[in-house]
């Protein structure tokens, strides 16, 4: 098998067009990394000027009222990922500000494709791309008459004679078609490494580890699959059509049609049923900023028997405040209903989707690739809930200084000095752990694990029947 | 030392060979002449063990081939009309490759070696194949075998576009071969290099064999006329 392979190779090195196709895509794929990281470096770079610009604001606060603070606010800045720079996902389309205040939960603005047209148009020249759509039509072309040229030449036959088993042949073929695939792959990763070598963390390390074993098992599906209908169709050009039939299916109409589908099977409330919703919920609760509001009433009156006193303005503290935090902590269990509810409608929708991979697998590999890279919903949605969870021990730091801090109800006048605003916390971003994206995908991992293995049934039971002659 | 003993083998019900008998002996070299469709290329295919016969045996070196093809292609030269070889290759890394698939790993001497004895030139060695002539890519078909130590060669119309001086060296070769203790199967159209180079030709008309002889016992005036009346009866 190994004879057989080391022949595959000669002719790809001595191959002046698949030298050239290789050279023209390894400078395509060194530049999509250029300038993936010169952006990414950018961004960085913005993202952390505009961080310590709002948190200079934030610091440089003299005096204020800790209330009039929490409807001030701040801004959280979702931070650029290194591994991005091979993978983008859903990252140019998610927005990557976020104002952080008392009493509402807005949502994250300023996308990238809201302000660039090419982007919202055609995406960016990512190593994704290339590897996603590029690369396995690169093995198609190189695989689809591998075998068939040689049983149209009548090689097949020599080679037969001279003791090659046609399955070690099918599988040295697909070999060295894959391993044409796995070079470019490793020619990407090099170049990411060297591009970052001063960055790289194990987190980093093992990610991209996963990301090279989920693209090689991709590879070695489509491999394995041209390499067997070049052996099984008697002509080559069937045998192209088949497999770029089967590209089409799979990287165009499969994915879309599915996620729509899995869009109307588990639908998300529109932005007005949504809104509706939270305002109708919201309205139940308790006002805030309204002391005759009945629940605001309701309130006063626990408080002021459990302290033991007639009035407010006996309470060692200041009932504003903790008006304003129990509307606060009634908006939060609003909020967590309804984007919970969210929540789980997407991860259905993910689920769903997921299962595509059982007769597609080039969305499973989507699925690991935005996942293992960092810039899939899954990793979205845990920042968003972060910068939530920010938001509630922000406003609750601001709110329980404006009740214990030593105010009297009713003076809105009051103020709190510089020390206290420096000392509340910035929003500190924690990415998502390995091993929960892992968990995540591991469904993904596991229906590509079993494409392979299908590709080898196959190849294994499909070439008993392949005609020599 | 190839046996075909009462073979049959149909397509779609119609015979391609019938109750085919044949015996090509060690150093001897058996001609088979016959139209297109006469059954020579089935013939050779059952030999190779691609095909089984319906019925009937067919052995080499007295091993059945339709049971032990794997054994019996490690005896086999086989050089079909179009030897394709791999053309971005030498003649030398091709016969290096096949001889490595056959499990022989020869040295870059003994390889030369092979590719001389089989009458190419030195100075093609070291070309690639792509710019090679019919006849040299047979040279090198034939020292493929050669080099397995073959001790059967099956040449499918071995000498079809040949020009006159190559398709003389091929006799000459095959000649050797045979010398050395080879047995040769030989299908061809051409009536003159197989009266030349065969000891015995076999006429084959429908998949039957129609006749029989030496070579010696007939001219090549007297084989074309005999060949011309059985392919027009």
């Amino acid at each position: 098998m190994f004879q057989i392979i080391k022949n595959e190779w000669r002719f790809l090195v001595r191959s002046r067009i698949f030298l050239g196709i290789t050279i023209a895509f390894s400078a395509i794929m060194l530049l999509s990394i250029f300038l993936g990281n010169y952006q990414i470096k950018k961004q960085e770079q913005t993202y952390q000027n505009a961080k310590d610009h709002v948190r200079q604001q934030w610091v440089s606060i003299d005096e204020m009222n800790p209330h009039s603070a929490a409807h001030y606010g701040t801004y959280v800045f979702k931070p650029s990922n290194l591994l991005s720079s091979l993978d983008e996902g859903v990252n140019s389309v998610t927005g990557n500000v976020l104002r952080v205040e008392g009493h509402v939960q807005n949502e994250i603005i300023h996308s990238e494709a809201s302000q660039m047209q090419a982007v919202s148009r055609f995406g960016k020249l990512k190593p994704s791309l290339l590897l996603q759509y590029i690369v396995p039509l690169l093995l198609i072309f190189l695989a689809f008459n591998s075998v068939s040229n040689e049983k149209q030449s009548g090689r097949l036959k020599l080679l037969v004679l001279q003791g090659a088993k046609p399955i070690q042949l099918i599988f040295a073929k697909t070999l060295s078609v894959w391993l044409y695939g796995i070079l470019l792959l490793t020619f990407i990763m090099t170049a990411y490494a060297l591009f970052n070598s001063q960055n790289l963390s194990t987190d980093i390390v093992i990610r991209t580890g996963l990301f090279f074993s989920t693209y090689s098992l991709y590879y070695f599906i489509i491999c394995g699959l041209t390499v067997f209908f070049s052996a099984r169709w008697q002509n080559a050009t069937v045998a192209l059509t088949s497999m770029l039939g089967i590209w089409i299916i799979w990287t165009m109409f499969i994915p879309n049609i599915l996620m729509s589908s899995a869009e109307k099977w588990h639908a998300l409330p529109s932005r007005n049923e949504f809104q509706s919703a939270m305002t109708e919920d919201r309205s139940k609760g308790l006002d805030g900023h309204n002391p005759t509001d009945k629940r605001s009433i309701e309130l006063k009156e626990k408080v002021l028997k459990e302290y033991g006193v007639d009035s407010v303005s006996q309470l060692p503290l200041n009932f504003d405040g903790m008006r304003m935090q129990a509307d606060e902590d009634y908006g939060n269990s609003v909020w967590d209903k309804h984007f919970g509810n969210n929540r789980a409608i997407l991860k259905q929708q993910k689920q769903s989707f997921q299962l595509g991979g059982i007769v597609n697998p080039f969305i499973s590999l989507q699925n690991t690739s935005m996942g293992f890279m960092a810039s899939d919903n899954l990793h979205h949605q845990a920042f968003l809930l972060q910068v939530e969870n920010y938001r509630r021990v922000f406003i609750k730091m601001l709110n329980d200084k404006q009740i214990f801090g030593g105010s009297k109800t009713g003076n809105w006048s009051w103020k709190e000095d510089n020390a206290f605003f420096k000392s509340v916390p910035d929003f500190e971003y924690k990415p998502t752990q390995i091993s929960e994206v892992l968990s995540n995908y591991m469904l993904d991992i596991l229906l590509m694990i079993l494409w392979s293995i299908l590709v080898i049934i196959l190849i294994v039971y499909g070439t008993k029947k392949i005609k020599i002659i | 030392m190839i046996q075909i003993q009462d073979v049959s083998k149909s397509f779609k019900g119609d015979f391609a060979v019938q109750n085919l008998n044949l015996e090509v002996k060690k150093g001897e070299i058996l001609g088979l002449l016959g139209a297109n469709g006469a059954g020579k290329s089935t013939t050779i295919n059952m030999l190779l063990g691609f095909l089984n016969p319906d019925s009937g045996n067919v052995y080499i070196n007295k091993i059945d081939t339709s049971t032990n093809a794997h054994d019996t292609r490690k005896l086999i030269g086989y050089i079909p009309e179009n030897v394709n070889l791999y053309p971005y290759l030498t003649g030398l890394e091709n016969l290096d490759y096949f001889c490595k698939l056959a499990g022989l790993n020869y040295t870059k001497d003994e390889l030369e070696n092979y590719l001389s004895t089989c009458s190419l030139s030195s100075d093609a060695h070291h070309k690639k194949v792509s710019g090679y002539s019919k006849g040299m890519r047979q040279k090198v078909g034939i020292a493929i075998a050669y080099a397995k130590k073959a001790k059967v060669y099956l040449l499918d119309e071995p000498a079809s576009g040949l020009d006159p001086l190559a398709s003389n060296e091929l006799s000459t070769l095959l000649q050797k071969l045979a010398s050395e203790g080879a047995s040769i199967l030989m299908a061809s159209h051409d009536i003159f290099r197989v009266r030349e180079v065969c000891n015995r030709i076999g006429i084959l008309k429908k998949g039957i064999l129609v006749k029989e002889l030496n070579s010696k016992d007939v001219s090549a005036n007297e084989l074309e006329t005999l060949y011309l009346q059985f392919m027009q009866n």
